[in-house]
């Protein structure tokens, strides 16, 4: 069992569902019928890059509490990791949502509730990245980026539900999610892509703990031969 | 309590803080006039608003660094500290100092904002305006006091704090101008603002609870 | 005697480098411990250990029969802190810095107190007037002033001497021999007679450990050869 949760397998397991989850999407979910055709097929990756993009940021979320209860560097650690690979998958998302906007709608940007609910949530993590840079001490540097964490992760869905919900009395929202409600065949399509995901997260999340522990070792060796 | 007279006492006296965001702010409408009106005769009904609230945000940057930047001089911070007092009750009275502070310069600012940019008389929704706006300045102010505590003790810390504050206060700008803007541009009593209202109130209460939950890592060591 | 101050195992780590390493001393009530070393050492950081301002590494301190990690509410009521940052408010006036400490720590008798503590600093002519016209010297006695106005237990004072003119100096020596007793003591300094002159125990500390600890009563020449020969300077760190 342990062989299957290991760093590798993992990659190779997230490849597989992902592969897997590509195929399906392209040869048995159906077309869709509504507006947008082909192209809704990126919702396929769209979406569960999304899902856990904000999976990311909630493990760091949980990360900066354990942290600020414990003291345990390591929840830092855990939590900056989490961070970066969420802000990467954020970026993906944009760009995997511009790009199903451009073939949908024809345009390349809308100040749609998803996209720029991302958007945000890319400048709100960016910060997270420059607050820790103009921190030197460890053990206060890690306290602020929790601190940060914590409520940036709570103003997350304030930031959606404003944008989505909010400017409903001066000018609706135009453009709406692609359908909820999926039949059968898109339905696992979709889940084995979910999945892929989660699991390529998850297999990137140990590949970085892991860097960042060799770096460490790195710095350490360094001190003591005095360099 | 004692730590918001000493605050007040202080600001009062020297009234540096107060009185560059009053001219800052002011300084803003006459810009945001330049910037927008390039066509002859251009609607800004649907804009003021955001104007308002835009020139609100970044004046209390402003004043936020200040606030926390006298209590750096002199390593107060660490007197403060000393005090057998809980680190939560500095946050509230610091909050409160900040809001008080916000509210003053509201009130020069926004009779000479209605005399630059809203053409319709609002004084029938005066009351929903100033709901939307206190609740909407208890976030402002709780939010930025919070940021500042961190931000004040980094290397670049006039630098750092727009960037950690500006996106987490989106939404309460997104509610904040929606909300402004209907009062000025149609005029709207409580019930067509009562989603905004009860969104800025709910931000409110989350992020004041966080706050309490974290503000005595963040003011620490 | 009971012990004011029990410090056992401190440890204290900022980043990669750990300044305090393991230390461990104890100070009865109404004693006075000079404490001196080079600088960077860890002195300052052990002094604001032990007024809750940093939280150790590891280890156990308590002050005046608290924990200062679990239990620092009662701490900070008994000790009172000193150091070359006066922590006042330069826009203030002498009287409303010494209102506002007063009502941060409770003190009942404020009134008379503040009164009492302008005359003995030689400040009263002053009391009016905003701390920012005040010349270093008058900084440093309203700064004491502000250190023991809710009449703490323990005093902790860092370099209290350093940048004082001679008449400063009095008025502090002054103000320390009448509240000797009663009250306990902790001193950082690098001013070795003031050290020797004060000091019940004496502690030299280098690089985050204890050098030594000679006894009390050792006279001025004794003692700094005893320091140079413990403390190397320009050692690896």
């Amino acid at each position: 069992m342990k062989q299957l949760v290991s760093a590798p397998a993992l990659f190779v397991e997230a490849g597989i569902c992902l592969i897997a989850g590509l195929l399906l999407a392209f040869l048995y979910a159906p077309i869709d019928v509504s507006s947008m055709g082909f192209s809704q097929k990126i919702f396929y990756y769209h979406a569960p890059i999304a899902e856990t993009a904000l999976v990311a940021f909630g493990i760091a979320f949980v990360a900066a509490i354990a942290y600020l209860r414990t003291q345990d560097l390591k929840w830092d650690r855990l939590g900056l990791v989490c961070v970066r690979l969420g802000l990467l998958f954020s970026l993906l998302v944009m760009i995997t949502g511009m790009i199903w906007g451009k073939a949908a709608w024809g345009v390349w940007w809308a100040w749609e509730p998803r996209l720029t609910t991302f958007l945000l949530v890319c400048f709100l993590y960016i910060a997270y990245l420059v607050l820790r840079s103009v921190v030197e001490e460890e053990q206060r540097r890690a306290t602020y980026a929790a601190v940060f964490a914590i409520i940036a992760f709570i103003d997350v869905p304030m930031t959606f539900f404003a944008t989505r919900f909010l400017p409903e009395g001066l000018h609706p929202v135009v453009i709406s999610a692609g359908g909820s409600g999926m039949e059968g065949s898109m339905l696992v399509s979709f889940l084995i892509s979910m999945l892929g995901m989660t699991l390529l997260l998850v297999a990137l999340i140990r590949r970085d703990l892991a860097v960042e522990d060799l770096k460490d070792r790195v710095a350490d060796l360094k001190n003591t031969i005095g360099g | 309590m004692a730590i918001l007279r000493k605050d007040l006492i202080r600001e009062l006296r020297t009234r540096e803080m107060l009185i560059s965001m009053i001219l800052f702010v002011l300084l803003a409408m006459v810009i945001f006039h330049y910037a927008f009106t390039v066509k002859e005769g251009a609607d800004l009904t649907y804009f003021t608003g955001g104007m308002l609230w835009v020139t609100f945000i970044f004046a209390m940057l402003l004043g936020l660094n200040r606030s926390f930047a006298q209590e750096k001089d002199e390593r107060c911070l660490d007197g403060l500290l000393l005090c057998p007092v809980d680190r939560v009750t500095i946050f509230f009275a610091k909050t409160a100092g900040n809001l008080i502070f916000l509210l003053i310069i509201q009130a020069v600012a926004v009779p000479v904002f209605t005399l630059f940019f809203v053409e319709r008389s609002y004084v029938g929704d005066l009351l929903p305006f100033l709901v939307v706006l206190l609740l909407a300045d208890v976030g402002i102010c709780a939010l930025g006091t919070l940021l500042a505590t961190i931000s004040m003790n980094t290397r670049s810390r006039d630098l750092l704090l727009p960037i950690i504050f500006l996106p987490l206060i989106v939404p309460v700008l997104i509610a904040a101008t929606g909300a402004t803007t209907l009062i000025f541009a149609e005029g709207a009593g409580f019930g067509g603002l009562l989603a905004r209202v009860l969104f800025l109130l709910g931000f409110d209460v989350v992020f004041i609870a966080a706050a309490y939950g974290t503000y005595d890592f963040a003011i620490g060591e | 005697m009971p012990l004011e101050i029990e410090v056992e195992g401190l440890r204290k780590t900022f980043g990669r480098r750990e300044v305090l390493k393991g230390l461990s001393f104890s100070l009865e009530r109404g004693g006075f411990l000079s404490i001196f070393g080079p600088n960077g050492a860890g002195k300052t950081t052990t002094l604001r250990v032990l007024a809750t301002l940093l939280t150790a590494g590891a280890g156990m301190v308590r002050v005046a029969g608290h924990d200062v990690r679990d239990d620092p509410m009662p701490v900070r009521r008994a000790i009172g802190f000193i150091s070359h940052d006066p922590m006042l408010y330069l826009d203030l006036t002498a009287q409303e810095n010494l209102r506002f400490y007063a009502d941060m720590y409770g003190v009942g008798d404020r009134e008379a107190r503040i009164t009492e503590l302008l005359e003995r600093l030689e400040l009263s002519h002053r009391r009016h007037d905003v701390v920012r016209t005040y010349s270093k010297g008058m900084r440093q006695r309203l700064a004491i002033a502000r250190a023991i106005l809710h009449r703490p237990r323990v005093l902790l004072l860092d370099e209290p001497h350093s940048g004082l003119d001679p008449r400063a100096i009095d008025i502090l020596d002054g103000l320390l021999t009448e509240i000797r007793d009663e009250h306990t003591f902790v001193m950082v300094t690098h001013n070795i007679a003031k050290g020797l002159e004060w000091g019940t125990r004496l502690m030299i500390v280098e690089n985050g450990r204890i050098a030594d600890e000679p006894a009390a009563g050792v006279d001025p020449e004794s003692f700094s050869a005893v320091y140079r020969e413990r403390v190397q300077e320009g050692a690896v760190l």
